[in-house]
């Protein structure tokens, strides 16, 4: 499924546009629909940063709000959204071309201005734009028409449509402020009650014909994720994001309810390669061996999810060998064989960082410390609030911590964030570890276009990631949303692209 | 009189200062970047220069006194700043939280004064016998019940089994009164029950107390009923102690409805303070904590203003 | 062992098991704490693991057991620290107040605007989660309590004698504070301590529940109950036991606290309740049994005959009164004269119905003649009963008016209230009758008392008013309890004076007058009974009595009052005895310098020298 992105992108870029008409119902089905669906958010957005990273939450309400050039389908294909075509021209440039009929909310059409002036805004240095750095690569974004958009880099790039799927790369309107609420997506923001919910409506002039099938969203918060639950039970929402583990069985068990569930997000360990310890390979491989990843899947996620003894890639993924992934499979004896080998034969007291504030974190954190002394590591839990856990991570204040995260898309080039060592600081990935080898395949992967050369590419990466260990994948976590079970049209998009989901609600209609 | 009130109303004033003066160098003391915060959401690594970018906007790389005297100078002018994280005006967002949170205590006091007096008071009437044994039980349970073990088990109960009530959330009252009002239901009984009990047990000593004054059996030997001398003579000399605890106990849950909060998903000021906390969004913390501090001394002064009213032996002008 | 320290022995035995759990925890045969059995999580109870097993598969019982470790540890260690502190800084702020107290007590203040959830968070933001980064919170969180506890405990022992006296004496002011003031307010200070750990265990258990305080997988019960209420559809038992554990050990607290302060407070406060407010058949009218056809003799208002009051208490009885009989007849004024503890107040409580929940009469007939001629058997009456006869047939003074009288109402309204109670006036009338009632008994301006409040008087004008309260309905008896003994003797004489007008104006009324001072019932009294430890001793016309004393004990009383060239007060030697150490024969006897074996053998019999008098001295030919 992920290699959709090189088949589409790349292989086959003309046939994108025929798959936008599939989605075209009947006309005049819209005329009984119109209902308000009610969405429980698992936080209000901090803010309605159209660039920023400002987590999944706040992505739900972009994708509702706001369209980018391409997205994700339902199966994980990437997809034209404003851009109906995408290709790279002989020159090694990339040339977007954008679908007609597509407005902003205030009914002006949608052109390769807009486009144009959206990339060199984010690709500034004090945008904030999540995609900051990456923009930065594109020396130039030429608009020889209103339909068509070339945007140019120093080297060839396979990875920049991936960008522009991104819910936090959405196109904005030239001259809009950055946390504009004026999109081209399939729903108009109506009014907010800041912290409590935000309330929107259909877009008459949307792009895609018959959508949204929906009257319009209220999207209420609900941070407990007990309550979140609670409240789709007892019918005051209709639909729940970031379902938590324990209720997946009740929900499952009740006839008026479903669940969409995908593992996507993964949880890792990351270790301080800047000092003893953690510094030695040894060590952090008898780390990834010390730990029964299947009793954190069963006690973190109540058995939703799995274990992961090798690098963040589905099964699913043409990137995905089976001969590897077992590579950090627990193994006791291995794991006590190389604390000896790294001269540790007695273990050592270490400082695990984690956080309280996320159950999931704490409980993968628990088992893990219950597997290390196992082996004569004695962890200490370093657990506070999720901004000092941000704030020590990124300082290296730890000897190794727990991390829970997705990839940015299902292309291995989005495990980077958590595995190239040559990236600043940041408490996703190990403080301090120098990984070359890795770094320069990652370079490599994303300069090649070929997709075996890739899968070759990212195999010779994850044979030397397993070796070295800079971290060590611990378990996937499913990641659910819940509906009445009269809710039709809402998909869970695979893997690494489950916080996508939202993108569907445009399908969506309340039965 | 007035000059009391005025020589209170400067100390509460000092009082906030320090109050707000503390709090704002102690955020800085603790860990986490509000810019990297921000940017770093659904634990994605936030890009440095972004960061940089952005602390740059917040005002964060300027000297921290300057910091500190920006941000004093535009709360006296009456501007508590903007949020760092969607820059909304601080002190509008106060305005719209702080009365749910308010109403909440409100609710939960009403309700527990008018179910907490009654019972203390007969509970001290029967004093040692067993209905007494049984409402101290009962106090001493409730006072001693976590919130966030009655919320959870309330919602269990009401919303998801027997299905009367909504989960939790809020509707202002203007949108729909009805449905705000079985909103505030759970949170404000939750809150009432652990009240009730500390206004209970108040209550019941006071009028313990008082039924041991002579005074009372001066009102007996006037040949008075029982009615009469209960409502005149115990009862409002009782109340004096116990209006006294409830507004300072009210006083307390003014940022300390937290859990209730939490639990029942009202979007009152204390929720607004964790999250802002959570989020080191300075401005909004220091404001919401400033108005805290406010409330919670001149509540303090207007509850010695109507103690003073309600017995006239205390003199305010002595102390 | 009193009572209050009897009941403190299940809560103490409690909370000491409590604590015994705990801290045995180490020696106790529990399983690991930390070790988990993750394929049997969330399984039952078994012989292995009594309460079952958590998320993790982990033993809920040692967990638990452990878990109150941690919570406890943090709460008693956090009470104590503050208490501590608190209480330095109460102390000083208390003593030396001024500057000293602004930097104390002041200063500890500003920890209470601070919400308590902040504060914590940010300690435990700034030095990381953890069982003393909790204890430091928690101090901090709890000291300004103790500091204005003790502030004011200490405010008010400054201001005793016996402290001014040291500082007049020169000593230290910490010597000062640590022998007199610390003992003083450590009862108040007790009883916080055990409110403090109470409240603590409930703050660190939120705290934990928000992920800010213990540090897994060290357990503690506030981590147990987040952890639970995760799962609370898959296993609820693991929200029950904790949430158990920690609601039973808190109200073991507030249980052990409660009593406490009943041992504590001597007082005894909270034991009391009230009996006459209990519901429970009230008839409001004179029962059948309590009336009676016709008087026996045409003068008598009153006749006690015999009457015993004792206490009652857990099924043993104490005489406090024995077989007393006065009688009062119209016009008279009697006075009742003994040292304290001689029963004399008990007595005129009695006559009333406003005896202690505690005391009852039990024996003897006590009749009393209403205005209709009827009567009233007082003896039969319940509180219902005894409503309608009080104010307008018999009426009470008492001996404190600063107490007695209701110091948040105004004196008018108190006057008024009586008034209104046997539904005499009305609207206007009452206020009328109020200000004639205060002018008549002597005070001045009326109009402007009336609304005055009682601390805004004098001792004697509260006196004044209080009488005002007691003949508003024109009684038929008035019994004054000690009305002049609080007063400066001037006042006392303008009292005196005040009863004498009233007796002049009101001819009918009956007077008892119950005091200690014999120059007083010399000027004022008709007939004189004598009481001694709860007996009447003598009786009989007031100059008879005087000019020739019958009872060696009323010998003894007028010898002690100090006349006009006298200046040797003779004191009698000893003290009355206690109720439940009476002497066998004549309770008088081990005082009496009279006293022979056959005194000390037989309760003497009481003889009537004349007809009009009697004595319960054996021996009462020999005393002149």
């Amino acid at each position: 499924m992920t290699g959709t992105l090189n088949r589409r992108g790349f292989l086959a870029s003309t046939g994108a546009a025929a798959g936008a008409l599939t989605f075209l119902g009947p006309k005049g089905l819209k005329a009984q629909e119109g209902q308000t669906l009610r969405y429980a958010l698992s936080t209000y957005p901090p803010s309605f940063d159209a660039w920023a990273s400002t987590g999944s939450a706040a992505g739900a309400i972009k994708l509702m709000i706001h369209r980018g050039l391409l997205s994700y389908g339902p199966d994980g294909a990437l997809r034209g959204e404003l851009a109906e075509n995408w290709e790279v021209d002989d020159e090694g440039a990339w040339v977007f071309t954008l679908r007609e009929g597509a407005f902003w909310h205030d009914g002006s059409p949608v052109t390769s201005a807009d486009v144009a002036w959206t990339v060199t805004e984010a690709q500034k240095p004090d945008s904030a734009a999540l995609f900051q750095a990456q923009l930065a690569l594109i020396t130039s974004v030429e608009t020889p028409d209103e339909r068509t958009v070339r945007m140019v880099t120093d080297r060839p790039l396979a990875t920049l449509p991936g960008w522009f799927a991104h819910y936090h790369m959405p196109i904005l309107k030239d001259g809009e402020a950055q946390d504009s609420l004026i999109g081209a997506g399939p729903f108009t923001f109506d009014s907010t009650e800041r912290g409590v919910s935000i309330r929107l409506g259909a877009f008459g002039d949307y792009y895609k014909e018959g959508l949204p099938k929906l009257g319009g969203i209220e999207a209420i918060v609900y941070a407990d994720e007990n309550l979140r639950v609670t409240a789709l039970e007892a019918g005051d929402v209709d639909l729940i994001e970031y379902v938590p583990w324990q209720a997946m069985q009740q929900i499952e068990d009740n006839s008026s309810l479903k669940l969409d569930a995908v593992d996507g997000p993964f949880m890792y360990l990351t270790f301080n390669g800047s000092r003893p310890p953690f510094d030695n390979p040894l060590v952090r491989r008898a780390v990834a061996h010390a730990i029964n990843r299947d009793d954190i899947a069963a006690a973190a996620f109540y058995g939703r999810g799995g274990s992961l003894a090798h690098l963040p890639i589905a099964d699913a993924s043409e990137f995905y060998q089976e001969d590897l992934s077992q590579g950090w499979a627990y193994d006791p004896e291995q794991a006590q064989a190389l604390l000896a080998e790294a001269g540790y034969p007695d273990g050592f007291d270490c400082v695990m960082l984690s956080t309280a504030q996320y159950g999931m974190h704490q409980s993968t954190a628990e088992v893990c410390q219950a597997y290390l002394s196992m082996v004569g590591i004695n962890v200490q839990l370093d657990l506070p609030e999720w901004a000092t856990r941000v704030q020590k991570g990124n300082d290296g204040q730890y000897d190794l911590a727990v991390m829970g995260t997705t990839a940015d898309n299902n292309d291995p080039d989005g495990l980077a964030t958590v595995l190239d060592g040559s990236l600043p600081p940041s408490f996703v990935r190990s403080y301090g570890m120098e990984t070359p080898e890795i770094s320069d395949l990652f370079a490599r992967a994303r300069a090649t276009f070929d997709l075996e050369e890739r899968i070759a590419l990212y195999r010779q990466l994850e044979e030397i990631a397993l070796e070295t260990t800079p971290m060590t994948g611990l378990a996937w976590r499913s990641q659910g949303y819940a509906m009445k079970s009269g809710i039709e049209g809402f998909t869970n998009l695979p893997g690494q692209l489950t916080f996508y989901s939202p993108i569907t609600l445009e399908d969506v209609m309340a039965g | 009189m007035i000059r009391y009130v005025a020589i209170r109303s400067l100390t509460a004033i000092f009082l906030v200062w320090v109050v707000v003066t503390l709090v704002f160098m102690l955020l800085h003391l603790v860990p986490g970047d509000p810019a990297e915060l921000l940017l770093s959401q659904g634990s994605i690594a936030a890009d440095p220069a972004a960061v940089a970018a952005l602390r740059e906007r917040m005002g964060l790389n300027d000297p921290i006194w300057q910091q500190y005297l920006d941000h004093l100078g535009g709360v006296v002018t009456g501007d508590f700043g903007a949020s760092f994280r969607d820059g909304a005006p601080v002190a509008e967002q106060i305005a719209t939280r702080l009365p749910r949170t308010l109403e909440i205590i409100i609710a939960a006091a009403v309700i527990a004064a008018a179910a907490g007096i009654p019972v203390g008071t007969y509970a001290a009437i029967r004093a040692g016998g067993r209905v007494d044994g049984f409402v101290n039980f009962l106090a001493s349970a409730a006072m001693s019940t976590p919130v966030f073990v009655v919320g959870s088990v309330v919602i269990l109960l009401f919303a998801q089994q027997l299905r009367i009530l909504p989960a939790g959330g809020y509707v202002p009252f203007s949108v729909d009164p009805v449905q705000h009002l079985k909103l505030l239901l759970m949170p404000a009984g939750t809150v009432a029950l652990a009240l009730w009990a500390v206004i209970v047990r108040m209550s019941r000593g006071a009028v313990l107390e008082v039924l041991q004054r002579d005074y009372v059996r001066t009102a007996r030997a006037k040949g008075l009923g029982r009615g009469p001398i209960l409502r005149r003579h115990v009862v409002r000399t009782a109340l004096i102690p116990v209006l006294t605890v409830l507004g300072l106990e009210m006083g307390t849950l003014i940022g300390g409805t937290v859990l209730v909060e939490y639990v029942f998903n009202w979007p009152g000021l204390s929720g607004y303070l964790v999250a802002a906390v959570d989020a080191r969004d300075y401005p909004e913390v220091v404001g919401i904590v400033m108005t805290i501090s406010v409330i919670f001394v001149f509540l303090n002064l207007a509850v010695d203003l109507v103690n003073a009213l309600l017995d006239p032996r205390i003199s305010l002008v002595r102390r | 062992m009193t009572r209050a320290q009897r009941k403190l022995i299940l809560p103490a035995t409690l909370a000491a098991l409590v604590v015994a759990v705990i801290v045995l925890a180490p020696v106790l045969p529990l399983p690991d704490v930390r070790s988990m059995d993750v394929p049997n999580r969330f399984a039952g109870p078994s012989a292995t693991h009594w309460l079952g097993q958590d998320e993790f598969g982990r033993d809920v019982l040692a967990r638990l057991i452990w878990g109150g470790r941690a919570s406890l540890f943090i709460a008693v260690g956090s009470a104590l620290a503050a208490a501590v502190i608190g209480t330095v800084l109460g102390l000083l702020g208390g003593y030396f107040r001024g500057l000293v107290e602004f930097v104390t007590v002041r200063a500890a203040e500003v920890i209470l605007c601070l919400p308590p959830l902040l504060l914590a968070l940010l300690v435990v933001t700034i030095l990381g989660a953890g069982t003393w980064p909790l204890i430091l919170a928690l101090t901090i969180l709890y000291t300004p309590i103790y500091a204005r506890v003790v502030y004011s405990a200490t405010l008010q022992v400054r201001s005793l004698d016996y402290v001014t006296a040291q500082k007049a004496m020169g000593a230290y002011p910490l010597r000062i504070l640590a022998t007199t003031v610390l003992p003083n307010v450590m009862p108040p200070l007790l009883v916080q301590i055990s409110l403090v750990v109470a409240s603590a265990m409930l703050i660190e258990s939120g705290l934990s529940f928000l992920g800010l305080g213990v540090v897994p997988p060290t357990p503690s019960w506030g981590l147990m109950i987040q952890a639970a209420r995760g799962s609370m559809e898959v296993a609820p038992m693991l929200l029950l036991w904790p949430s158990l554990a920690l609601a039973g050990t808190i109200l073991t607290f507030n249980f052990l606290c409660d009593r406490l302060q009943t041992a504590l407070d001597p007082r005894g406060i909270t034991a009391g309740g009230a009996l006459w407010l209990r519901g429970g058949g009230s008839r409001g009218a004179v029962p059948r049994s309590a009336r009676r056809a016709a008087a026996p003799k045409q003068d008598t208002l009153l006749e006690v005959e015999g009457m015993s009051i004792a206490a009652q208490n857990a099924g043993t009885s104490l005489e406090l009164v024995r077989r007393v009989s006065v009688t009062v007849r119209r016009g008279e004024t009697v006075a009742l004269v003994g040292e304290s503890g001689s029963g004399k107040s008990i007595t005129g409580l009695a006559l009333t119905g406003l005896l202690p929940d505690a005391l009852s009469i039990t024996g003897g007939d006590v009749r009393f003649v209403a205005r209709d001629g009827e009567e009233i058997d007082l003896g039969a009456l319940d509180e219902a009963g005894f409503r309608r006869i009080r104010s307008g047939e018999i009426s009470m003074v008492f001996q404190d008016a600063a107490a007695s009288l209701n110091p948040v109402l105004r004196i008018g309204e108190q006057v008024a209230e009586a008034l209104r109670a046997h539904g005499g006036a009305r609207g206007r009338d009452v206020d009328a009758r109020v200000v004639e009632l205060l002018r008549q008994v002597g005070l001045p301006d009326p109009e402007r008392r009336a609304r005055a409040y009682p601390h805004e008087l004098s001792g004697g004008q509260r006196q004044r008013a209080m009488i005002a309260v007691a003949v508003a309905n024109n009684p038929r008896l008035l019994i004054a309890d000690e009305p002049t003994t609080a007063l400066d003797p001037t006042i006392q004489a303008q009292i005196l004076e005040l009863f004498r007008s009233l007796k002049k104006a009101t001819p009918d009324m009956g007077l008892i007058f119950i005091t200690h001072d014999l120059a007083v019932v010399a000027e004022i009294a008709d007939r004189v009974t004598v009481m001694y430890a709860g007996e009447v001793v003598e009786d009989g016309p007031a100059d008879e009595v005087f000019a020739h004393p019958h009872h060696p004990y009323t010998a003894a009383l007028l010898a002690s009052v100090p006349e006009g060239g006298t200046d040797r007060l003779v004191a009698i030697p000893g003290t009355v005895p206690l109720p439940d150490a009476m002497p066998e024969g004549c309770r008088f006897a081990p005082r009496c310098s009279h006293a022979r074996d056959v005194c000390r053998t037989g309760s003497p019999p009481t003889s009537h020298p004349t007809p009009e008098r009697r004595t319960r001295c054996v021996r009462w030919k020999e005393i002149a």
